[in-house]
């Protein structure tokens, strides 16, 4: 039945959104994270990807989160002498992390997430319709 | 005689099965809406001419002689085809998602059309028969 395959098929979309707002999330809530010695690597931001997947029992195109990829940009620099990750001249590296991003980030898998409601809505009340026909 | 032998119902069943199946089509490219290198589909309408030929046609079709056989059933009845956006990522998407929103709306409610439309059938051939 196809309308149950919609169904799926929608709910993959919000599983896949759902997981890239935890890995925003985990940016969001790492952007102070430096590390405690000057050697020792501060935060680096994670990106997550998609990518579409065949699935053979919906024979239809879902999609999945892929392999959750690292920011390979360079660390911020803070002047912080007092910090105990600074180095001989003072400076702190900080995470690659940008809320302002994030937010925007957040933002758009916000939107695709109701995207793929609005279709679950939509071909639930499809569905009723379907069904009514029994009522008469 | 089973309802589904009338005419109107024939028609009316055809139209919602290609309903079910677009909003699948349309499920797929919502849900891939991030995805990189995904290019949004949409089902071919079906039209007067291509019922027409596929009706006329002469099916070749294997001949079932036991019972392990299985009938060959076509995979999809509608044909699928490649959206014409106007619009592509950076990422190479091209799936817009307000297009989306529209086409779903107007699926859901042709599909209503026509399950109204199947409910006065029915309730013509209910009046017919005497029962009210």
């Amino acid at each position: 039945m196809d309308f149950l395959r919609s169904l799926m098929i929608a709910a993959s979309g919000l599983k896949a959104q759902n997981g890239r707002m935890r890995v925003i999330a985990e940016n969001i809530a790492n952007s102070d994270s430096t590390g405690r010695t000057p050697d020792e690597d501060p935060y680096r931001r994670k990106i997550p990807t998609f990518r579409s997947k065949f699935d053979r029992e919906l024979n239809a195109e879902v999609v999945r989160l892929g392999r959750i990829q690292e920011d390979k940009s360079d660390f911020g620099i803070r002047h912080d002498p007092g910090h105990p990750a600074a180095d001989a001249q003072g400076n702190v590296r900080v995470p690659n992390v940008n809320t302002l991003i994030e937010t925007v980030d957040i933002r758009e898998a916000q939107r695709s997430y109701e995207a793929n409601l609005n279709v679950i809505n939509s071909t639930r009340r499809m569905l009723q319709r379907t069904i009514d026909i029994l009522r008469g | 005689m089973a309802i589904s032998d009338l005419s109107l119902f024939q028609a009316l069943r055809t139209k919602m099965h290609w309903h079910q199946s677009r909003q699948r089509v349309l499920a797929e490219n919502v849900a891939n809406a991030d995805t990189p290198n995904y290019t949004a589909h949409d089902l071919k309408a079906v039209t007067f001419d291509d019922s027409l030929k596929s009706a006329t046609a002469q099916m070749v079709r294997p001949a079932i002689t036991s019972t392990g056989h299985m009938q060959l059933q076509p995979a999809s009845a509608f044909k699928n085809m490649r959206d014409g956006s106007f619009e592509i990522t950076p990422e190479g998407n091209s799936v817009v998602l307000e297009e989306q929103m529209m086409k779903i709306t107007a699926n859901q409610m042709d599909y209503q059309a026509a399950t109204s439309l199947y409910q006065r059938g029915l309730g013509m051939l209910k009046t017919a028969l005497g029962k009210r």
